[in-house]
């Protein structure tokens, strides 16, 4: 285990130039170019904005940044899973021909993926600033600890999926209609607490630990106050375990990766 | 640990699973998992060797015997299925050059590229990066695009890199091929500096000279085993031997093959020609008979004055043409004739029911016909005729030339083709 993470360690660079090919290839063509990765969140804020504040009004006075907030964190998520699945089989090229540790391809997805909102991050608070909804130091000092949380979990749902998809093609379609259920048993569009969500099903959102960290997102940046990191304690709870297991797992399906395309 | 080694491999082997067919999706695998085909195919049967640091060796043997698959092990690609591999220091391989290289990128992007592949970060590859663009002869080409790079210059920079990784081993597949004879050289020429300075070196190769050059020592696999380990000389020696012999054996079949071919040639030449006889035979006679066959002639007789078969007529003797036919399918508008020709092709005589104004008709089922000639009035000689069934104006149903053969006989000597009636009247 302590051999294999410090052969990945080694492998930085690799990761690194795998991040940036992903981050540069993304809007490549594309006239605005790397523009695009600020363009992109601002325009759809302000759809947003206009959809949710003219048209359906909610209960929220800014939903759009309430939605906001946690809907980059989701998306991240999302791509972790979905991009993670095809880590490995998009790179079958290299995978069947060259040995480098094969932990790198999901490693290096979901870092772009963290990169990318990371980005993304800079033009909701930027719009929270101007919209004058204000910031709260102290919560936004806290922000960091919660994407490093989710960072983990996200690593752990990558070796899973990367690995497990190899030998299963279909996982790659299967996560992608499951991704599109869980948004809705995750606090994404709506709170779990303020009785919406009705109690027999409320346990779904408790055993998810996607409740916890997207609650502590919008306690940073929407409500302004200090997360609850009992609630975010089970978050990270959740991504070590996983992760950790994941990373098993995938160390033992990788021996025959090459072999399985 | 023992450090004394660089490579220890330990009683591995592995066999492949080819499958009939491969499912990999869900339903296949649900629908047919009882049905997934699969043979093992064993490629290594239990291989054990040792490398010491700073050593070379050679992994030599003819195709399929599974030198690659070993290579392939060692560079940690696949896994052996039972055994061990132990691997002390960074691992390089030439084996698949250029990997990851990105055609849009420049030559110096695709060095930090490829070198991070080999676990390289960035400082190290910072302190190689010069060394690396020297080795590869490219100059000012380092910051075109790779895609502009013509192939040989492409196989140099990814050889540069990969040789510059300073690993503590490296495997090396069939390398020698990169770029001219000069830059083959210094190919040599560094794999030989990177050998004084202590690197092991495993390489596959068909060339057994460059072994014999590089390496203290070599292996040759036959059939996923070790069949004998020692001075390259030796091993080559031996291995040669047996490549001769299978080459001498593969000879004589071949020899065998091709002499059985030869035989076989030979007969079926004769059985064409033979063949080919009949078919020219039976194209002539269907040039002597034509038409849809729908109606065709069965019985066919001349018969004399007494109503008895002959062939041969004196002049101006009667003649009977007595035709039967069969009837296939209906034969509308149906059209009877016969034609006189003289044995030199002359045409005689001919005519049919529709030119003598006989009524229309139809055949259905099996009948004759029977054309009475009064008077033979030919001269002496021999004469063929055809006899036919048409229909319409004139589309053959069975046109059946040179049916009948028949010599006219006389006791004058008149000359020409028919004898005409006639009296002479002398005032003399």
């Amino acid at each position: 285990m302590i051999k294999e993470i410090k052969e990945i360690y080694a492998y930085r660079e690799m990761i690194a130039t795998l991040v940036r090919k992903d981050l540069r290839g993304r809007y490549k063509g594309s006239v605005l170019g790397f523009l695009w990765t600020f363009i992109n969140p601002l325009f759809q804020l302000l759809i947003y904005t206009m959809v949710f504040s003219v048209i359906m009004r909610s209960g929220e006075d800014q939903y759009y940044l309430f939605l906001f907030v946690c809907l980059i964190p989701w998306m991240f998520f999302a791509s972790s899973l979905q991009d993670g699945s095809i880590a490995i089989i998009r790179e079958q090229d290299m995978v069947k021909k060259i040995y480098f540790p094969r932990a790198v391809l999901p490693i290096a997805t979901v870092t772009s993926g963290f990169v990318n909102m990371l980005l993304t991050f800079i033009v909701v608070i930027a719009v929270t600033l101007i919209s004058g909804r204000g910031i709260n130091a102290a919560a936004i000092a806290c922000l960091p600890i919660v994407m490093i949380v989710e960072y983990i979990l996200c690593l752990g749902v990558a070796f899973i999926a990367a690995a497990l998809t190899v030998y299963l093609r279909d996982l790659q379609y299967i996560f992608g209609i499951f991704v599109m259920g869980l948004q809705y048993a995750s606090p994404v569009m709506y709170r779990v607490d303020n009785g919406l969500v009705p109690d027999r099903l409320l346990w779904i959102f408790r055993l998810n630990p996607l409740t916890s960290i997207l609650n502590s997102y919008r306690d940073c940046l929407y409500d302004k106050v200090i997360p609850d990191f009992g609630q975010l304690g089970y978050g990270l709870a959740f991504g070590v375990v996983l992760t950790l297991f994941g990373f098993f797992l995938f160390e033992h399906l990788q021996k025959g990766f090459a072999e399985n395309f | 640990m023992d450090s004394e080694y660089a490579i220890e491999v330990n009683n591995i082997t592995k066999a492949f699973k080819v499958y009939y067919d491969k499912s990999n999706s869900l339903k296949e695998k649900m629908i047919f998992w009882r049905r997934n085909r699969h043979e093992n195919r064993e490629v290594i049967r239990g291989i054990s060797f040792k490398v010491k640091k700073g050593e070379s060796i050679g992994l030599v043997g003819k195709n399929g015997c599974g030198k690659s698959t070993t290579l392939k092990l060692l560079s940690r690609i696949i896994y052996p299925d039972s055994g061990s591999i132990k691997i002390n220091g960074r691992v390089s391989s030439l084996i698949e050059l250029g990997a990851g290289f990105h055609p849009d990128m420049s030559g110096r992007e695709n060095i930090y590229t490829n070198a991070s592949i080999f676990g390289l970060t960035k400082r190290e590859i910072d302190e190689r990066l010069d060394d690396i663009i020297e080795f590869s002869e490219l100059g000012e080409f380092i910051n075109e695009p790779v895609r502009t790079y013509s192939s040989g210059m492409y196989m140099r920079l990814a050889f540069s890199v990969a040789i510059n990784v300073d690993a503590d081993v490296l495997l090396i597949d069939e390398i020698l091929a990169v770029g001219d004879a000069n830059f083959q050289r210094k190919c040599y020429n560094k794999l030989r500096e990177i050998k004084g300075e202590g690197t092991t070196i495993v390489i596959v190769s068909h060339d057994l000279s460059s072994i014999e050059q590089f390496c203290d020592r070599s292996l040759w696999i036959k059939d996923g085993k070790i069949e004998k380990e020692g001075p390259p000389k030796e091993v080559h020696l031996a291995y040669l031997d047996y490549m001769n012999d299978a080459a001498i054996a593969r000879q004589k079949a071949e020899l065998e093959r091709k002499k059985q071919e030869q035989e076989e040639a030979a007969k079926r030449q004769a059985e064409e020609e033979r063949r080919r006889k009949e078919e020219e035979k039976r194209k002539a006679a269907a040039r002597l008979r034509y038409g849809s066959q729908d109606a065709v002639f069965t019985d066919i007789h001349l018969l004399d004055e007494k109503g008895q078969d002959s062939n041969s007529f004196t002049t101006g003797e009667p003649m009977t043409l007595n035709l039967h036919y069969t009837v296939k399918t209906k034969v509308t508008d149906c059209v009877f004739g016969f034609g006189i020709f003289r044995s030199d092709g002359l045409w005689v005589y001919g005519t049919n029911t529709r030119i003598d104004r006989l009524p229309n008709f139809d055949i259905e089922k099996d009948g004759s016909y029977t054309v009475k000639i009064q008077h033979l009035n030919l001269i002496p000689g021999s004469y063929w005729c055809d006899i036919t069934i048409e229909y319409g104006a004139g589309i053959p149903v069975d046109y059946y030339k040179k049916a009948l053969k028949f010599t006219v006989f006389s006791n004058t000597a008149d000359v020409g083709i028919a004898r005409f009636p006639h009296s002479w009247e002398l005032n003399i």
